[in-house]
């Protein structure tokens, strides 16, 4: 079933050529092994999963610990992080010089593989919707449109290893007549056949990159003619496919099969994932790890999953943990047994529920290297079990040991900004996601308490103390339900019962 | 009452003094190592250091910060504290810790607060049922938080009050405290209690304090009280007042000191430790400390700047990838400030390598006996022109032998 043959020898290749070899795969719509190899790049196995940035960072994973506490070897990072000012004025990321701008700009390692795409993963519904030649974006200060020609100039000027090619999916729109899918295989079409215009006119020293195709989320005979020409006219200029409905999979012309398949069909749970590896993807992005994250769960779950201790119990183990929960106070062991990761090895269940509960941000820190240390495992799981041809077994097994859901979000998370959460209504009428965190006409009392939380004083001195910028201050943690009363009640002052 | 000598858990090595100011470099052997004088302490408020792992802490060359008492005292409590063991386990912090007293935040957070000689007696403002922080109770929440150094509770009222009555009333009970708490310190061998000298603006008092307080042989010796608002000729007239009858072997920390010119005014009036929560509270706002003074990297102005935050910076952020650093720029900082939580981390790792390099400089140029030439050139840097010179700052170093003035 290999592929292999087709493709040059990595040496053969020019330089930054992505070569994809598929090192096991039985059937079309199975899982199959894989490496991702770049020149200059670690190379990646696959099933595998790429970082998934904001603003050019894993959150809560600051540039150094990303290198000295993580092992991701790719990102995924969207361009819509980056351009919000337009189109008043250049983005500053397009005025970096040198090599590899992007990369340079977002301080990621030189061996990581670095993947740009229009939109955040998963992408907040832009108000502004998609026309023939623009496509709408959301970015922190609010939603923009770009057309196919800056997207494709920005991948120029950005050189990342490897684009998503923009796709038109009206994204947060429930149901999509008929006339509108023609239109989005059309426009989808005529950009991607810009973007590999525009890779046709780098110059020779210019840096190339690698382009992945989208798959609509539609039916195959909708998009047929767009995938027609993918194979006919692009095939030998695209290096993957990037796929919306992994369940669409069997939809993927043969000619294909041999590329790489990047996932945005967005996994809610590991079981979701395994589903999507069963259908034969290759790498993910998963924004599960950080809303659990935020959540203040610690993912807890291994593939394929330890034995059942007990045959006949049909209880199913939890995916993740709660460190809200006040049961770890006084627990001095890691977050997961065993786990090898930064936080478990430094550090034990009592600081981080404390980190929690007191809203420090070191809280979010551990809990999110941890929750990228049992994803990477899993994957490594994964790949074994393909390996040893015990995957489908090793999949079932593991829908009847865990519970089909993570765990419900019971505390607070960090504030959420608007392009970073997904709205379920869509159509731009965004549900207000943080409640108000100051209360109106708040006492000054209760005041001196919430900035005491922070460490401020109050008799600083005026004329250096510090702006004291109310929006960053809540920025950073989620207020709304800070009550200082209740942390002063919990201290216990012995004199005091006497 | 005749004082009870009291063991300590530490020693003080002096390395060098300043022949011109009153400037002392030092190491400080502490339960958990060794840390050099003069230093600046970052504050680890809730036993972290805003989103900071302790490793990136240790990295950024600290080896003692602050945990305040009365926030571990709320969360995670004194039950969790002794159960796993103390601050150090307890966040994985194997360098020294100091902890305040406690009495500072209940004072001038709670409105509510009054001191009687019992101790702080506040109501809870949840319920108004009436509470007591009595400095033996500081003194029990600090042994089980195991810090290396603690603070006695004091009676700390506003420098700027005008009341000489209740100022000499807190001057007094608080060496009365100080008697209290040494006497209900559990392990004066492995964690040192320190004394804090008070008496507000009033340099009568002051002495009277310092006289009673050196009279009980205290591991370390505390200025405190200051920080207030008061007007910076006054707080130097104060340390200047203390430092010159404190004894030469024992360490000396001003309480709630941090901007850059503090730090090295205070120095040359004989001071030696300091902390201060702004340096990485002023992080999390987009403000960068540098020698050419605070930048506010949240401005438009820096959003195409593509240099480090600060020129020459040893920092892991500022140091380029060449060098073993990340290579951040100003520039990104800008794009992700207030957005992103790793916004604040940079930051505040740049913000503390600031200030402790900003010591290491100072304590290297005391023991080659070139202080003065440093300070000049500090202040050099910070001001274009030495017409912007704060006047406090030039009186006072005038008055240890420094004029900032001429050349």
């Amino acid at each position: 079933m290999s592929v292999n043959e087709q493709q040059p020898q990595l040496s053969d290749l020019p330089p930054e050529m992505l070569d994809f070899n598929i090192l096991k795969a039985t059937i079309p719509l199975a899982p199959r092994l894989g490496r991702l190899s770049l020149p200059g790049r670690k190379s990646i196995l696959t099933p595998a999963f790429l970082g998934n940035t904001s603003r050019g960072a894993v959150p809560h994973i600051s540039q150094d610990n990303f290198r000295k506490c993580t092992t991701l070897n790719g990102v995924y990072v969207a361009l819509e992080d980056f351009i919000e000012k337009m189109p008043h004025k250049q983005p500053p990321v397009f005025q970096v010089e040198g090599e590899e701008p992007l990369r340079q700009f977002i301080a990621l390692p030189k061996e990581t593989l670095l993947v740009l795409g229009a939109r955040r993963a998963p992408p907040v519904p832009s108000p502004a919707a998609n026309t023939n030649s623009e496509v709408g974006l959301y970015t922190s200060v609010g939603f923009r449109s770009i057309s196919s020609e800056y997207f494709a100039a920005a991948v120029r000027n950005l050189q990342p290893d490897i684009v998503v090619g923009l796709a038109d999916i009206p994204f947060g729109q429930e149901s999509i007549g008929t006339k509108r899918k023609d239109k989005m295989a059309d426009r989808t079409e005529t950009w991607m056949r810009d973007i590999i215009a525009k890779r046709k006119t780098l110059e020779k020293e210019e840096r190339n990159f690698n382009i992945f195709a989208p798959i609509l989320p539609i039916e195959r005979d909708l998009q047929s003619w767009y995938l027609e020409h993918l194979v006919d006219d692009m095939a030998a200029k695209i290096h993957g496919v990037a796929i919306y409905d992994s369940f669409l999979l069997d939809g993927l012309p043969e000619e294909l099969h041999h590329l790489p398949r990047l996932s945005f069909d967005t996994p809610a749970t590991p079981q979701a994932l395994l589903r999507q590896v069963n259908l034969g993807v290759d790498v993910f992005t998963v924004p599960f790890v950080t809303d659990a994250t935020d959540a203040g769960i610690a993912l807890d779950f291994t593939f394929p999953a330890p034995a059942k201790q007990d045959a006949e119990s049909n209880v199913r183990q939890s995916l993740g943990v709660d460190m809200w929960r006040t049961e770890h106070a006084l627990s001095v062991t890691s977050l997961t047994e065993g786990c090898t990761c930064y936080a478990c090895t430094k550090h034990h269940r009592a600081y981080v529920q404390h980190l929690l509960s007191a809203k420090e941000m070191l809280g979010w820190v551990l809990i999110q290297l941890h929750n990228h240390a049992i994803l990477d495992a899993f994957f490594a799981g994964i790949r074994n079990s393909i390996e040893n041809g015990s995957f489908d077994n090793d999949f079932a097994a593991f829908e009847a040991y865990y519970e089909p859901a993570l765990p419900e979000k019971t505390g607070q998370g960090p504030r959420v900004r608007g392009y970073q959460f997904k709205s379920e209504e869509g159509q731009g009428k965004v549900p207000k996601k943080n409640p108000k965190a100051y209360k109106p006409l708040m006492g000054e009392t209760d005041r001196l308490k919430l900035q005491a939380i922070h460490g401020q004083q109050p008799n600083k001195k005026p004329e250096v103390a510090d702006q004291i910028d109310d929006e960053a201050l809540m920025g950073l943690v989620d207020l709304e339900n800070m009550r200082p009363e209740e942390q002063l009640e919990a201290l216990e002052v012995e004199d005091d019962k006497s | 009452m005749a004082p009870v000598p009291m063991p300590s858990a530490l020693s003080f090595e002096l390395l060098g003094k300043c022949s011109v100011t009153k400037a002392r470099a030092a190491t400080l052997q502490l339960p958990h190592g060794p840390v050099p004088l003069p230093i600046f302490m970052p504050v680890a408020t809730q036993a972290s250091l805003k989103g900071l792992t302790p490793e990136q802490l240790e990295d950024a060359g600290c080896r003692l910060c602050l945990n305040n008492t009365y926030h571990l005292g709320l969360k995670p409590g004194q039950a969790t504290l002794d159960a796993i063991g103390g601050a150090h386990k307890f966040q994985s912090w194997p360098h020294n810790i100091l902890t305040d007293s406690g009495g500072f935040q209940m004072v001038s957070l709670l409105k509510l607060a009054q001191v009687t000689e019992e101790g702080v007696r506040f109501l809870s403002p949840h319920d108004g049922s009436p509470m007591l922080l009595t400095p033996e109770h500081s003194i029990s929440l600090q042994n089980s938080i195991g810090s290396d150094i603690i603070m006695q509770l004091d009676d700390v009222i506003t420098t700027t009050s005008p009341d000489l009555a209740r100022m000499t009333e807190a001057m007094e009970r608080s060496v009365r405290w100080l008697d209290r708490c040494i006497q209900a310190h559990k392990y004066p061998e492995r964690q040192n209690l320190f004394c804090i000298i008070q008496g507000g603006l009033d340099l009568d008092l002051r002495r009277k304090c310092t006289a009673e307080m050196v009279a009980r042989d205290t591991p370390g010796i505390a200025i405190g009280g200051l920080s207030g608002g008061e007007a910076k000729d006054a707080y130097c007239k104060v340390v200047d007042t203390c430092t010159g009858l404190l004894p030469e072997k024992k360490p000396r920390y001003v309480m709630g000191i941090g901007y850059p010119e503090d730090l090295v005014v205070s120095v040359a009036l004989g001071a030696d430790m300091f902390d201060c929560v702004w340096p990485t509270r002023t992080a999390r706002f987009g403000n960068a400390i540098t020698a050419r003074g605070v930048l506010n990297l949240r401005n438009a102005v820096y959003s195409e700047d593509f240099g480090p935050i600060e020129e020459g910076c040893r920092c892991v952020c500022c140091r380029s990838q060449e060098d073993g650093g990340l290579g951040i720029t100003r520039a990104y900082i800008y794009h992700v400030t207030a957005k992103e939580t790793t916004g604040a981390h940079l930051l505040t790792m740049h913000n503390v390598q600031y200030q402790l390099n900003l010591m290491r400089l100072v304590r290297e140029a005391i023991i080659e006996d070139r202080y003065p030439a440093f300070l000049k050139e500090f202040f050099g840097k910070l001001y274009d022109d030495k017409s912007k010179y704060p006047e406090w700052a030039v009186d006072a170093l005038r008055g240890v032998g420094v004029d900032l003035l001429s050349d």
